[in-house]
C-alpha cells in the first residue's frame, strides 16, 4: 500500500511539475505609475489679445473618449476657432507653449503612448508640423513645456528630468534634474523632491519650478550660466510654516500652492524690480483647481473645482470672485482691457461666454466640435 | 487582476466551437476506449477465467461501512455534475473572467497573486483547461463510484481531495477565507474544501476507521465548524444585521439579489427575489435565526461528538434542512446561468454531516476478506499481491479475474488522463494557443500574389526594399509610430514571435512602415523602438520616407492612414501580410489586436510564428 501511495504522490508531482514548468511571459512595458490627476484647463492671452485655450471635451466616462482640444483666438480676432494639431491621439492631455507668434502644442502620454509628440505652427494653428518628439514623455505638470527664444524649448519629462530642446525639439540635452538640483546649495535648501513647472525667464534665461520639501521654500531656480541658483518669491509670514508647490510658472508669473487639504491656498506671484510682487492667498481648499489662465496686463484667473471664477487683474490687485460661471465652465480666458470670457466644454460642444459689466454672462460663441469617440479604443 | 483574461466574450463563437470540437473528438476517443477495454476484458476473461469459475460470478459482499459508501458515492455523482456543468459553452472562456476573477476580487494581493497565475495559465489555453476540468472531474466521479474496496478505491479518494485542493485554491481563492465578506450562509469555506474532506476521508485506511468510527470526529469538526460561522454571522459591522443599508441593500439582501439575477428559470427567481425582499424588510430577523440555527446546529453536532448520539440525530437532520433551505433561497442552487461551475457548499456540506452521523457506530468487521474480492472489486490489476504483477501471464490472469466494477475503474482513469494530458502539455509551451487570434480576427486570408516592391528607409537611415528581402520570409506590417492603442500591442506580439521564432528567426524579417501622414520621420520610429523595446532585435526593421512613398506603399498594399480630427488617433489598417522568400505574398493576416491582453498577445505572435513557419516550408 505504502508504495502505490508513493508512486500516487509521484506521479501527482509530475503533473503538477508539468504545470508550473513555465508560466506566461510578461509581455507589456514596464508603464507609469498610479494614474496622474487629471491636467489643468489652460488659457493664454497676449497683450494684442491672441491667445489659446485647452479644454477637455467627449463627456464621456472613459478616459480614451475624452479628447483635449486646442482653440485659437487669433489677434485682432473675437472668435474662437478649433486648432488641435492632427495625428496624435490627445486622450492624455495637450502641452502649450508660446513665444513670438509660434505655438508648440505637447501630447501627454497616454495608454500605450509611452512618449510625447510635438507640433509646432506659425499661422495660430492653421497648420501644424510634426516636431519633438520628447522621450520619454512629458511630466504631467501644466508647464511640463517651456518655449524661449530661437526656437528653445524646456521639457520636463515623466523621469523627472529637465531637457533643452533647439530646432523646435529635433534635438535634446539634458538640462537638469531633480538629483542634479539637489546637489546644488540652492536645491539642499528646497529638499527639491520632484519637478512640476518650466519657464523661460525674460532674459531668456531657463527656469524651474518643482516642490520642496523644506515648508515655508518656494522651489524656483534660474539658470544662472550652468548654476542653478534659488529665484522664487519667500511666501507670507503667516504661510512659513506650510508646505508649499509651483503649480504655473510662465514669463509673466507664478502660481504657487501652500498648505495642503481644506487649508490649501492659492498665491500668484509676479516677477518684480529685485525680486517678486505677491498676491493675497486665496482659499482653494482641498479640491484645487480646475483651470488655470494668464493674460495681457499679468492677470491671472482661475476657475476653482467646485466652479468658482476668481481674477487678478495684475500685481497688486486683490482677488476678485466672478459672477456664478455658466454651466459646464471648463476655463477663463482674459483680454484686453480687462476682458473675461468663460470657456464652457459638454460633450462636443465649446461655448464663449462673455462677461457684461461685471455682472452677467452672455454667450459670444459656440463652436460644435466633431469628437472622434472610439478612435483611441 | 492582468492577464486572467483574454478579454473575449464568453460566448465567443470560434472558442465555443472549438471547445465543443475538442470535447467531442475526446469523448469519441473514451468511448473507443470503453469499447476496446470492454471487448479486451470479454475475450481475456474467456480464455483465462480460473477453473470452475462461473462467468459473471462475483465474490461475496464487501464490508464497506454506510457512511464511506454515501460519501464515495455521494461525492462521485457531484464531480460527474461538475464534470458535465464545466462542459457548459461558456466555461471555456468565461470562466477565468466571470467566475475565478470575481471569486478573488475582495481577497488579499497574495491570493489574487496565485489566483492570476492560474487564470492566465487557463486563458492562455482555454480549450485544453476547459476539457481537462471536464474529464477530470467526471472521471474521479466515475472513479468513486466504482471503486468500493481496496487501494484503488483509496487512491480515488486521495485524488478527489488533490484535484478539490486544486479548484479550491486556484478556483475559488481558497474558498474566499480570506476575504471580508466571509459566511457560512455564502458557501464558506467553499464547496472544494468540503470535497476535500471527503477526499481524504474516502482515501483513509480501512483499519483506521474500522478500529475507531470517525463519526464522532467528523460531527465535532462539523460542530466546531458551525460555532465558528455562528460568531462570525453574529459580528457586528458586517453588514449582515441590515436588511437595508445606507439606502441600498444589506450585504446578505444585496448578495440575494445578485442571485436572482442569474438567468433560471421564473419559478425559482422568484423563490430567490421573495426571500431578498424579505431579507431587506426583515433583515435583523432573519440573521437572529441564521446566528440561532448555526449555534444550535453547532451545540447539536458537538454533543454527538462528545458521545450523544440521540442528539446528533437531530442536529444532522436541523443541519440538513438548513442546508437545504439556504442551497434554494441564498445560494439559489449555484449551478444555473451558465457558468454554474457546482452546486455550491450545502449538499457536499450535508453529506458529510450525514455520512458523519452514520460513521458514529463501528463497521460491521469482516470475517475474512475474500481474496477474490480484492482481484475481482478493487484492484484492477495484480491484485494484493503486487510481487511480479508485471509479469504479462499474471496480468492478463488479474485482468481476466477482474470485475466490470474494476474495468470501469481503469476506464476512469484513462478519463482522467486523456482530460489532464492534454492541459499537461499545453503548459509546457510559455505561447498561447492561436485559437485566440482567431477567435479576435478570424482565419488567415490565403494569397498568392507578388507582393508590391517598396523602397524605404529603415530605422537607422539605411535603405530598405522588398527585393533587399529576398530569400527571406518577411511578415510585414503597418504601424503609427505615435498610435496610443493597437500598434504597440502589434509591436509586442511581432517582438514574442521573434523570441518564439527562435534560431529560425534568422530567415524571418519583421517589417513594419510607418501608417502616420504626420508624424513618420525616422526620429519617430527610434522612439516607437525604444518605447516598445524593439532596438534590440536585429531582424526588426521599421520602415520609412518621404509621404509620396510612403502613400504609394499604402496605396499598393490596401492600407488606409486617414487623419481624424479633434484629437483623434490616425485611423489605419490593422493587417499584416506573410511574403515568401521570393516576394510573393502567401496570406493577408487580419491582426487588429483586440483586447490586447497577454493572452492574446501570445496567441497572435503564434499566429505570427506558425504562418513564418508554413510559408517556410512552401517550396
Amino acid at each position: 500500500m505504502r508504495a502505490a501511495w508513493g508512486r500516487a504522490v509521484a506521479a501527482a508531482a509530475c503533473v503538477l511539475a508539468a504545470g508550473c514548468a513555465s508560466g506566461p511571459a510578461s509581455t507589456r512595458p514596464a508603464t507609469a505609475g498610479p494614474a496622474a490627476p487629471p491636467p489643468l484647463a489652460t488659457a493664454s492671452t497676449g497683450a494684442a489679445g491672441a491667445g489659446w485655450a485647452i479644454v477637455e471635451m467627449g463627456g464621456s466616462a472613459a478616459q480614451e473618449d475624452n479628447f483635449w482640444e486646442l482653440f485659437v483666438r487669433p489677434a485682432a480676432s473675437a472668435a474662437w476657432r478649433l486648432a488641435t494639431p492632427a495625428g496624435v491621439a490627445d486622450n492624455g492631455g495637450l502641452e502649450a507653449a508660446g513665444t513670438g507668434g509660434s505655438l508648440v502644442a505637447g501630447f501627454r502620454p497616454s495608454q500605450d503612448l509611452a512618449f510625447s509628440p510635438l507640433a509646432a505652427t506659425h499661422d495660430d494653428g492653421a497648420s501644424w508640423a510634426a516636431a519633438g518628439p520628447v522621450t520619454p514623455g512629458l511630466a504631467d505638470a501644466p508647464d511640463a513645456l517651456a518655449a524661449g527664444p530661437g526656437g528653445q524649448l524646456i521639457a520636463l519629462t515623466s523621469e523627472g528630468t529637465a531637457e533643452l530642446g533647439a530646432d523646435t525639439g529635433n534635438a535634446w540635452t539634458r538640462l537638469a534634474s531633480v538629483q542634479t538640483l539637489l546637489a546644488t546649495p540652492a536645491g539642499h535648501t528646497c529638499g527639491l523632491t520632484g519637478l512640476t513647472a518650466a519657464s523661460f525667464g525674460p532674459s531668456g534665461v531657463p527656469m524651474l519650478a518643482g516642490t520642496c520639501s523644506r515648508p515655508g521654500t518656494v522651489g524656483i531656480f534660474a539658470d544662472h550660466g550652468g548654476t542653478w541658483r534659488a529665484a522664487g518669491p519667500a511666501v507670507p509670514p503667516a504661510l512659513a510654516g506650510a508646505d508649499t508647490g509651483v503649480l504655473r510658472l510662465t514669463t509673466s508669473g507664478a502660481l504657487l500652492r501652500a498648505g495642503s487639504g481644506a487649508a490649501a491656498s492659492l498665491i500668484a506671484a509676479w516677477p518684480a524690480a529685485g525680486g517678486w510682487a505677491q498676491s493675497a492667498p486665496l482659499r482653494i481648499g482641498a479640491n484645487g483647481l480646475r483651470a488655470t489662465s494668464f493674460g495681457p496686463g499679468q492677470a491671472v484667473a482661475v476657475v476653482l473645482a467646485d466652479g468658482q471664477g476668481e481674477t487678478l487683474s495684475g500685481p497688486g490687485s486683490s482677488w476678485h470672485a466672478l459672477p456664478r460661471l455658466p454651466a459646464s465652465a471648463a476655463a477663463l480666458a482674459l483680454g484686453p482691457g480687462g476682458q473675461v470670457d468663460a470657456l464652457t466644454a459638454k460633450a462636443g460642444t465649446f461655448a464663449d461666454w462673455r462677461l457684461v459689466a461685471g455682472a452677467r454672462w452672455r454667450l459670444a460663441q459656440t463652436v460644435h466640435v466633431t469628437i472622434p469617440y472610439g478612435s483611441s479604443s | 487582476m492582468p492577464g486572467m483574461t483574454s478579454g473575449l466574450s464568453s460566448d465567443n463563437p470560434t472558442i465555443v466551437a472549438a471547445f465543443r470540437s475538442a470535447l467531442l473528438h475526446q469523448g469519441l476517443i473514451l468511448v473507443a476506449v470503453f469499447a476496446v477495454l470492454a471487448l479486451a476484458w470479454l475475450i481475456v476473461r474467456e480464455w483465462l477465467r480460473p477453473a470452475g469459475t462461473p462467468a459473471g460470478s462475483r465474490p461475496g459482499a464487501g464490508s464497506e461501512p454506510a457512511w464511506r459508501l454515501l460519501l464515495r458515492v455521494g461525492f462521485g455523482v457531484l464531480w460527474i455534475f461538475d464534470g458535465l456543468l464545466q462542459a457548459q459553452p461558456a466555461m471555456a472562456e468565461g470562466l477565468p473572467a466571470q467566475v475565478i476573477q470575481p471569486a478573488a476580487a475582495s481577497s488579499p494581493g497574495w491570493v489574487q497573486h496565485i489566483v492570476n497565475w492560474a487564470g492566465t495559465s487557463w486563458s492562455y489555453h482555454p480549450i485544453q483547461a476547459g476539457a481537462a476540468a471536464v474529464w477530470i472531474q467526471i472521471g474521479i466521479g466515475v472513479w468513486l463510484i466504482t471503486a468500493p474496496r481496496g487501494s484503488w478505491s483509496r487512491l480515488a479518494g486521495l485524488v478527489s481531495a488533490g484535484w478539490a485542493l486544486v479548484v479550491w485554491v486556484f478556483g475559488e481563492a481558497f474558498g474566499g477565507i480570506f476575504a471580508p465578506g466571509l459566511s457560512w450562509l455564502f458557501g464558506a469555506p467553499g464547496a472544494a474544501a468540503l470535497y476535500l474532506a471527503a477526499g481524504l476521508l474516502i482515501a483513509a485506511p480501512p483499519r483506521s476507521w474500522r478500529e475507531s468510527p470517525p463519526g464522532r470526529a467528523i460531527l465535532t469538526a462539523l460542530g466546531v465548524f458551525f460555532a465558528g460561522m455562528a460568531v462570525l454571522q453574529a459580528w457586528p459591522g458586517r453588514g449582515f444585521w441590515q436588511g437595508t443599508l445606507h439606502g441600498g441593500s444589506g450585504t446578505l439582501t444585496a448578495m440575494i439579489r445578485s442571485m436572482a439575477t442569474t438567468p433560471q428559470p421564473a419559478v425559482l427567481a422568484g423563490w430567490v427575489s421573495g426571500f431578498a425582499s424579505f431579507t431587506a424588510a426583515h433583515g435583523f430577523a432573519v440573521n437572529l435565526f441564521a446566528v440561532i440555527a448555526l449555534a444550535a446546529v453547532g451545540a447539536g453536532l458537538l454533543a454527538a461528538g462528545r458521545g450523544r448520539p440521540e442528539l446528533g440525530r437531530l442536529a444532522v437532520i436541523a443541519m440538513v434542512v438548513l442546508c437545504l433551505a439556504d442551497w434554494v433561497l441564498v445560494e439559489d442552487f449555484g449551478f444555473f446561468g451558465g457558468l454554474g461551475t457546482d452546486p455550491n457548499s450545502m449538499i457536499p456540506l450535508a453529506l458529510l454531516g450525514v455520512a458523519g452521523y452514520l460513521a458514529l457506530t463501528r463497521a460491521p468487521v469482516p470475517a475474512a476478506e475474500p481474496a477474490g474480492e480484492a482481484a475481482g472489486e478493487a484492484e484492477p490489476v495484480g491484485g494484493a499481491d503486487r510481487s511480479g504483477w508485471f509479469q504479462p501471464a499474471r496480468l492478463a490472469g488479474a485482468f481476466a479475474a477482474a470485475g466490470t466494477r474494476a474495468v470501469l475503474t481503469v476506464w476512469a482513469l484513462v478519463i482522467v488522463l486523456l482530460g489532464a494530458a492534454p492541459m499537461a502539455m499545453a503548459q509546457t509551451s510559455r505561447n498561447a494557443d492561436p485559437i485566440i487570434a482567431q477567435a479576435v480576427d478570424g482565419d488567415a486570408a490565403p494569397l498568392d500574389a507578388t507582393a508590391p516592391a517598396f523602397q524605404l528607409t529603415d530605422q537607422y537611415g539605411r535603405a530598405a526594399s522588398l527585393a533587399g528581402f529576398r530569400g527571406k520570409v518577411v511578415l510585414l506590417t503597418f504601424l503609427d509610430p505615435v498610435c496610443t492603442s493597437d500598434c504597440p500591442v502589434i509591436a509586442q506580439e511581432f517582438r514574442q514571435a521573434d523570441q518564439m521564432l527562435g534560431g529560425t528567426g534568422r530567415n524571418v524579417e519583421l517589417v513594419a512602415i510607418v501608417a502616420n501622414p504626420v508624424y513618420y520621420s525616422a526620429a519617430y520610429t527610434r522612439a516607437f523602438d525604444q518605447a516598445e523595446r524593439l532596438t534590440a532585435l536585429p531582424n526588426w526593421r521599421y520602415l520609412t520616407g518621404s509621404l509620396p512613398q510612403l502613400r504609394q506603399a499604402w496605396k499598393n498594399y490596401g492600407v488606409a492612414a486617414d487623419i481624424l480630427p479633434a484629437g483623434g488617433m490616425i485611423a489605419h489598417s490593422d493587417v499584416t501580410f506573410v511574403i515568401d522568400a521570393n516576394g510573393h505574398t502567401r496570406s493577408e493576416l487580419n491582426f487588429d489586436p483586440g483586447p490586447g491582453t497577454p493572452s492574446t498577445e501570445s496567441s497572435f505572435a503564434a499566429e505570427l510564428t506558425t504562418a513564418a513557419a508554413a510559408v517556410s516550408r512552401q517550396p
